[in-house]
């Protein structure tokens, strides 16, 4: 009928990026479980998918008590050392009876959640953008304890680089004619609504956690660089406000690098408007520029201060 | 950082002290949150301004989010835009976040610590420091539950770094009081032992800061007579005297607030406007609270007694 899913994302509690052998070792959520690593275009690791049973109220627009029973598919993953993704989701579908069944019967399906009694899809999917109820489904709360259970590891310092605040990608998948839509809501909040051609299978969701870790870097090097004050403050602070970016992040912006052929049409959408891409390369020249034109006043203070 | 606001007795200036350091610390460009973990009686929210929440939130507040009672983030409150003081609701140039996590209207102290309490206590913690360059917690006044939970969540993060604050008046009473929170039977160093801490290690992170501070030599002074004022010297080297013998002395001292007239009518954050424009608050209050918000980060401050 529908997925649902929440990405968290936020920057990985080390003072540097860990290396492919850490990451595998951070993520080994559930032993007997291999943990996946793709090394090109970059490292990305990701934990086994582990379940959690839910039987709840399902999201509802209309405020209808819909009841739903299943499981959620989460896992973590670690991108290029540095950045740290919690992703839920799972599969609303219709239940074959009214009646709730045994767990047996919802573990044989995993990552659907059925719902008892009747339902319309798009009161669910309007009813999604909204925070949860206390007693509705709430993937969020399961992304960000996936979250925490990584950067809670022995294996970090905690010493992260710099104070920033993770993001939450809300997403809703439908079948039918392909569309995307992108929208910020506060600081930390973003929605996607999808419409897909065809059966829905994983690939959906590597797009909207791809999509969520772009939108992150972009918010992230766009808070540095509030915090530089560049013109506001003398340039050799705000170069040491830029550097941070430089160090951990510029090297990590790798649009649809895990994202299926099928669906890369999503991401192009998406970068020809609002054009994410075309935002980050303009901060990454802002910030290169700023530090170049910091590296030449510091020479010519050198050289002016030599021949006197 | 994690920095916790106690005091012994109530009355001291706890909250008002510690939320105008987050505020301060906030002007100085750092990213800051405040939690308002007084239980009892949550008014953080009226210090910032912020009606709606002014005797604690409606909405899932810390009290609800620790007991575990379907919250699973408490309700934030962004002071740069939901302040009603409108010197407040604009955000200036240079400044980080402040956010305030208030508690819930009619809440009530914590009956226990339960192994649930502390886990989301410690899940909270963990998530502010990542987000957060300072973390203010406004614990109740006394011994109480809510001190033992934070000193046993900050056992359980090793690597994120943490202090306290203990407040307290100048006044023989208090000097003694803020003493024995630290020092005497269950007081801070018993009860933080006993969840795992090392004594020497967290007495090194303990500092005292004295609030309502009337000096001598102060201007409001000039109009009491000679054997007032005799009297007032006399007094304060007293206190000196038995501050230094309680360990509460200048050494283990982050800072003083002088008595400000506007504090005594009304709990308030200090602007500059405050200062420089109305005048209704001294200047050296404005500036004590400046020099408590570098400090409580300036680890020369805080070396080893």
């Amino acid at each position: 009928m529908l997925v649902m899913g929440e990405v968290h994302t936020g920057l990985l509690q080390n003072s540097g990026e860990i290396p492919e052998s850490t990451c595998r070792d951070v993520l080994q959520l559930l032993s007997g479980e291999r943990v996946r690593v793709s090394r090109r275009p970059i490292v990305y690791a990701v934990s086994p998918d582990l379940l959690t049973g839910v039987d709840c109220r399902l999201p509802s627009a209309s405020q209808s008590r819909i009841r739903g029973a299943g499981t959620v598919l989460s896992r973590s993953s670690i991108t290029g050392g540095r950045v740290v993704q919690g992703s839920s989701y799972t599969r609303i579908e219709r239940s074959g009876s009214d009646r709730r069944q045994p767990w047996s019967h919802y573990l044989a399906r995993p990552g659907v959640v059925e719902v008892l009694g009747k339902v319309k899809s798009r009161d669910l999917a309007d009813g999604f953008a909204e925070d949860p109820p206390a007693d509705g489904l709430d993937l969020g709360a399961i992304s960000a304890r996936f979250l925490d259970v990584v950067q809670s590891s022995p294996l970090l310092d905690r010493r992260a680089p710099f104070k920033i605040a993770r993001t939450r990608l809300r997403w809703v998948a439908e079948q039918g004619e392909p569309a995307i839509r992108f929208t910020l809501h506060s600081e930390q909040m973003r929605t996607v609504r999808l419409v897909h051609t065809g059966e829905f299978t994983p690939a959906v969701a590597d797009l909207c956690e791809d999509l969520a870790l772009h939108d992150w870097l972009l918010t992230a090097l766009l808070v540095i660089i509030e915090r530089a004050r560049i013109g506001g403050t003398p340039g050799p602070e705000a170069a040491v406000k830029l550097a941070p970016a430089v160090d951990h992040l510029l090297h990590l912006w790798m649009p649809s690098a895990r994202v299926d052929d099928v669906l890369s049409a999503y991401w192009e959408s998406l970068d020809r408007r609002p054009g994410f891409t075309r935002q980050w390369q303009s901060l990454v020249d802002r910030v290169r520029d700023q530090l170049a034109v910091h590296t030449l006043a510091f020479l010519r203070e050198k050289s002016g201060g030599g021949a006197r | 950082m994690l920095i916790f606001a106690i005091s012994d007795k109530g009355g001291t200036g706890r909250s008002v002290t510690s939320t105008n350091i987050v505020y301060r610390h906030a002007l100085q460009g750092n990213d800051v949150c405040y939690l308002d973990f007084d239980f009892g009686s949550p008014t953080a929210g009226a210090i910032f301004s912020v009606g709606s929440v002014a005797r604690g939130t409606t909405r899932k507040g810390l009290h609800d989010y620790l007991l575990g009672e379907g919250a699973p983030e408490p309700h934030r409150v962004d002071v740069w835009t939901e302040s009603d003081r409108e010197g407040l609701r604009t955000k200036p140039p240079g400044a980080g976040r402040l956010v305030l996590l208030p508690g819930n209207e009619g809440g009530g102290e914590l009956p226990a610590v339960e192994e649930e309490t502390l886990r989301r206590c410690v899940q909270l913690f963990s998530r502010l420091d990542e987000e957060f360059d300072l973390v203010m917690v406004d614990v109740s006044a006394g011994r109480s539950f809510t001190a033992e939970m934070v000193l046993q969540a900050t056992v359980r993060l090793p690597s994120v770094p943490f202090r306290w604050l203990v407040f307290h008046r100048w006044t023989r009473q208090h000097i003694i009081a803020a003493d024995g929170l630290v020092t005497g039977a269950d007081g801070l160093l018993d009860a933080g032992t006993r969840f795992g801490h090392k004594r020497d290690a967290l007495r090194d992170r303990i500092r005292f800061v004295r609030t309502a501070v009337l000096e001598p030599d102060a201007a409001e002074l000039v109009g009491l007579r000679d054997e007032q004022r005799a009297w007032l010297f006399a007094c304060d080297t007293e206190l000196r005297e038995l501050a230094s013998r309680h360990k509460v002395g200048r050494t283990s001292m982050l800072g003083k607030i002088p008595l400000d007239p506007i504090l005594q009518w009304r709990e308030q954050l200090i602007s500059d406007e405050d200062v420089l424009a109305s005048k209704i608050a001294n200047a050296e209050t404005a500036a004590a609270f400046d020099d408590l918000a570098k400090k409580i980060v300036d680890d020369a401050a805080w070396e080893g007694l």
